[in-house]
């Protein structure tokens, strides 16, 4: 297992440079790559490489490639962004000022995949005590969601899948969903945590609540409240029940808006 | 006990990683707007990256027309999902030309002729960009490039350069240079990371 598990981590050179087989191979590869933060970060710095390697190689395509260019993209749609459109927020959120529209797009369109997410938790759960929280928790997040400072961050999680939070600084609360992310084997959770700026004492680092089990790669969103400036949300993997204080390397660090 | 500042420097995928494309800032502010519809920015972006794009299709492929043809494919690849593009995992000019090199290499694998391209060519021509001669502004110091690759070990820049500019499989390089699978494996992955120090590669 251990053994194999090391072949698999040799190939990052491989894969980076589109050199494994078609096939099998490659989907191993990159289905292990989900679970290897460490391969993925390899994998990384070798596109880079791969990327200085095709620098050094350009050539001067011919001018007319760029007129049929510019005319086929003309008369070709783009996609519609994935169901989370992390890019728009990553990074980009902070380096425009809120008053751009773009954010505000971003937003929007966050808050509109975030709630369908709470429409849909609440059409799964089961029993009507069950619906009776969800819809309770659906209305502390549409106020959420309603908040004049809301705003919207997402961020990679390490282990794979992605993070999207919506924060209203004012209110201090924030509401935290995420998709794809790695399956945990039985008796571990996702724990979220609220982490200070001095986060040199325990205090610092408090409890913002467990993920729950994700359907169809999503899970409901979680609700946390007590947002200080400078706080940052983390994720780490825990025994089922969450503990008090985080025991592993977390996952996930994002930065949160403080109060403009 | 939890301390971010020690934490966070080994958490990978939260900091833009610096790239040594000196354009690449530009390339991925383009590519944001791009994602939104702007033509403009795409043509700005088409000549940012279409010479490297082209050069590498160009190595792998050889043959000029359906070099020409590819690049255009994926230039409006890149065009249609830019949506899609997700600067957490890498820069824009990173990611147009992987998509750029992944297009090349399926072309040449589902290429009945396959076999019919010139391996011997492939093979000697292992330096980068000799056959560019006129290239203004290269993001990319390519005498940098050509430095590093110089580091190497004869082994490892044979095994990467036949990887990369040949568009050859570990498998198919492991047969041409006659050496078992694993010495292959191990010479792409330890030459690439010669080549990210080298490069300066965060």
């Amino acid at each position: 297992m251990l053994s194999s598990r090391r072949s698999l981590h040799a190939l990052a050179g491989a894969y980076a440079l589109d050199a494994l087989d078609e096939g099998a191979e490659r989907k191993r590869f990159a289905r292990h790559l989900r679970r290897c933060p460490s391969c993925a970060e390899e994998l990384r710095g070798f596109r880079e490489v791969a990327t200085a390697l095709a620098f050094a190689a350009a050539a001067e395509p011919p001018p007319e490639l760029r007129m049929r260019v510019m005319a086929a993209v003309r008369d070709t749609r783009q996609l519609p962004p994935q169901a989370v459109p992390r890019w728009r927020f990553h990074g980009w959120l902070p380096r425009i000022p809120a008053s751009g529209w773009l954010p505000r797009l971003a937003t929007a369109t966050s808050a509109i995949a975030i709630a369908a997410v709470v429409v849909l938790s609440i059409l799964l759960s089961g029993t009507r005590q069950q619906l009776g929280s969800a819809r309770a928790q659906g209305q502390a997040i549409a106020a959420v969601l309603a908040a004049p400072d809301v705003t919207a961050v997402t961020g990679p999680v390490a282990s794979g899948g992605v993070t999207t939070v919506l924060v209203s600084p004012g209110q201090g609360e924030l509401v935290v969903s995420t998709s794809g992310l790695a399956a945990l084997p039985a008796g571990k959770v996702y724990e979220l945590w609220l982490i200070g700026p001095y986060a040199t004492q325990q205090a610092a680092v408090r409890r913002a609540g467990l993920l729950p089990p994700a359907t169809a790669g999503l899970t409901a969103p979680v609700l946390a409240s007590g947002l200080v400036a400078g706080d940052k949300l983390g994720m780490t993997v825990e025994p089922a029940g969450g503990t008090n204080q985080p025991t592993t390397t977390p996952i996930l660090l994002l930065s949160l808006p403080a109060r403009t | 006990m939890l301390y971010v500042d020690q934490i966070e420097p080994d958490l990978p995928g939260l900091a833009p990683v610096p790239s040594p494309a000196d354009g690449e800032g530009d390339c991925d502010q383009l590519l944001r707007l791009v994602a939104v519809g702007d033509q403009q920015a795409f043509e700005l972006l088409y000549r940012q990256l279409a010479r490297p794009a082209y050069g590498v299709i160009r190595r792998v492929l050889r043959d000029p027309a359906q070099s020409e043809e590819v690049t255009q494919e994926v230039m409006l690849e890149v065009w249609r999902t830019a949506t899609r593009f997700d600067p957490a995992m890498s820069g824009a000019a990173t990611w147009v030309l992987t998509i750029a090199h992944r297009r090349a290499v399926d072309r040449v694998r589902t290429e009945v002729a396959a076999a019919e391209r010139e391996q011997k060519t492939a093979w000697a021509d292992v330096g980068p960009g000799d056959e560019v001669a006129d290239l203004v502004e290269t993001t990319l110091d390519r005498d940098r490039v050509r430095r590093c690759l110089g580091a190497l070990t004869e082994a490892q820049r044979q095994s990467i350069t036949l990887a990369y500019y040949g568009g050859y499989t570990y498998r198919q390089v492991s047969m041409l240079v006659d050496a078992t699978l694993a010495a292959i494996k191990s010479r792409i992955r330890d030459g690439l990371s010669r080549m990210r120090d080298c490069l300066g590669v965060s």
